[in-house]
């Protein structure tokens, strides 16, 4: 099963999923609240996140409660700050062998 | 020279956009000509030297190094186009690939779709 962080989060419905649980962790009955949706459509989505990491589930009592992975998260700051930081070299680098190169 | 924007436009996706002096087929040869290339993108930082797509004049498309990274691998497109007063407007457009959890959580067993 193909699952990405880019993929999962494509999805409007999923997107919708996810602020959700960003602003507080929730079942998924509670997550339906206010959504049209089916509540076996609704676990194939958290399956979604899941498998990319972005959310995760814990056991409450008889309930089973999702949230978002804050290590999931911390992998996706720590990419985008590593390349944000490396770009900008690279184009320099770049811009100095335009310079360098014949027309 | 001019940096137009540096704008995130996805969570796992950074686009960045600048404006470059030379002319598109100057910039052309820089980014898709190994020799080039190699001198401001070096081997070490991609996955494969040789581009895994390119539109010649237009496009060309990276895989990224990433094993010390969390994620499994990334690709790079650079894109190009002729900008006014013949510079080049110069795209980079980077995001992760694949399965985010390979390197990361070690559970990718882990059943799915369990009731919710």
């Amino acid at each position: 099963m193909e699952s990405d962080i880019f993929r999962a989060l494509a999805d409007p419905t999923r997107r919708t999923v996810f602020e959700k649980l960003a602003v507080r962790g929730m079942n998924a009955s509670d997550l339906r609240r206010g959504m049209t949706i089916s509540q076996p459509a609704m676990s194939q989505h958290l399956a979604v996140l899941r498998s990319a990491g972005l959310v995760r589930e814990r056991r409450d009592g008889r309930f089973v409660n999702y949230e978002v992975d804050p290590e999931g998260l911390a992998r996706i700051g720590q990419w985008l700050a590593r390349y944000r930081a490396y770009w900008p070299r690279r184009i320099d680098d770049l811009k100095a062998l335009l310079k360098d190169m014949d027309q | 020279m001019s940096d137009i924007a540096s704008k995130p436009r996805q969570e796992a996706e950074i686009a960045l956009e600048y404006e470059l002096d030379a002319a598109p087929e100057k910039v052309w040869r820089a980014i898709a000509v190994a020799a080039f290339r190699e001198r401001w993108l070096p081997e070490a930082d991609l996955a494969e030297p040789e581009p895994i797509a390119s539109v010649p004049g237009v496009e060309v498309r990276y895989r990224m190094r990433e094993e010390d990274a969390p994620f499994p691998e990334s690709t790079v497109t650079f894109r190009i186009e002729p900008a006014p007063h013949g510079g080049t407007l110069f795209r980079i457009i980077h995001r992760i690939e694949g399965d985010a959890r390979r390197n990361g959580a070690n559970d990718n067993l882990r059943p799915m779709g369990l009731a919710a």
